[in-house]
């Protein structure tokens, strides 16, 4: 099942070519490790230093790469997908950004994550199931500053949904960029047209761009399709 | 059609007080209050909105130029040293010759990018 979900984030791009996906009980412990180390390293609550401003939310940076090419068996998804940290403040926040690359200067299929703190960019998170996203395709050269104007929105609370709101996704592929918005509810049609019409307000983007919302396990069922693969009810 | 009618119920308007013990605890900004912006109030809260422009503003805070504790290295991706430029005006300027109207705090760098014309003013 991890196969399908590690790999659904690339479907974004069209891109097919691989599956990022590996042996599923040992992925799992594996992942729970590495949780726990990063846990007790990070023990301490994330909290806004004194004078600085608060977030509605604390939020968690990830980054995530692949090597196009590689057969799915040599990487796991965690050896893709890494915890850059996470922030409860305004400043705080900027402490990550400013010390990140932008996404156009990122090299090969490369992802950041911005979500809130304790949802996994994944959508086997209890969050994300029954979740979907808006997609926006990028000519090259428009990622980094919609990107910002993204997460700048997201921080500050601009897309009025509720809890609604799990995170956003920029990646990186060879002839286009993608910027995504994920929320809880897919089927929560008010919330989706809001988030629409506030990216529209919020990202000033080139006329004629389109605007695609997916739903999770609609993409899980493309992916599925793609790969000629049979889903745990036996069907196709 | 019913010709019931039902009467909504009736709620006072959601408060909130906040004490404050001196005046640096009030907020710089005139459109925010201690704690957050009120202009969406909800019942039981208030939720901590922060406009574009005012995020923009606290990126050059000394609190936000060290690195965080425990960056991971990541070659490419995270970096010690502060990764910003400022083409804010070049930006405007471009943008006025199509509409007059500057867009707010462009901080982009490498990809300058007029979104009208498609023309590069980096």
């Amino acid at each position: 099942m991890n196969n399908k979900f590690d790999a659904l984030k690339d479907d974004d791009s069209g891109d097919h070519d691989q599956d990022q996906g590996s042996p599923k009980d040992s992925e799992k412990e594996k992942t729970e490790d590495e949780d726990k180390e990063q846990n007790t390293s990070k023990k301490k609550m994330v909290v806004p230093g004194a004078g600085e401003h608060p977030l509605q939310y604390n939020y968690t940076f990830w980054y995530s790469r692949r090597t196009p090419g590689r057969p799915a068996s040599t990487q796991s998804y965690e050896q893709n997908i890494k915890q850059i940290g996470s922030f409860a403040s305004v400043e705080q926040f900027w402490r990550f950004y400013s010390h990140m690359i932008r996404p156009g200067d990122l090299t090969g299929h490369s992802d950041f994550h911005l979500f809130k703190e304790g949802i996994k960019p994944m959508w086997e998170d209890d969050a994300n199931k029954m979740g979907g996203k808006w997609i926006i395709r990028l000519r090259k050269g428009l990622a980094s500053r919609c990107w910002e104007n993204l997460i700048l929105a997201m921080l500050g609370e601009q897309f009025m949904v509720g809890e609604e709101i799990c995170g956003a996704v920029v990646s990186v592929r060879f002839q286009e960029d993608i910027i995504s918005i994920w929320n809880k509810t897919a089927s929560d049609q008010a919330t989706t047209a809001r988030i629409r019409d506030t990216l529209r307000r919020v990202l000033n983007l080139p006329p004629n761009t389109i605007m695609e919302y997916k739903t999770h396990t609609d993409s899980i069922k493309a992916w599925e399709d793609f790969h000629g693969l049979v889903n745990a009810s036996g069907g196709r | 059609m019913s010709t019931s009618r039902q009467l909504s119920e009736s709620r006072a308007i959601p408060t909130r007080t906040v004490l404050i013990n001196d005046t640096t605890q009030l907020p710089h900004d005139y459109c925010t209050t201690p704690g957050g912006t009120l202009f969406s109030t909800t019942p039981g809260g208030t939720r901590i909105i922060y406009d574009r422009k005012f995020l923009l503003d606290r990126r050059n805070s000394p609190i936000a130029q060290t690195p965080p504790a425990h960056l991971p290295v990541i070659p490419g991706v995270t970096s010690q040293h502060v990764l910003s430029e400022n083409r804010k005006n070049e930006a405007n300027n471009h943008i006025n010759n199509h509409d007059g109207k500057p867009t707010t705090g462009e901080s982009d760098n490498v990809e300058l990018v007029c979104l009208i014309c498609a023309v590069c003013c980096s």
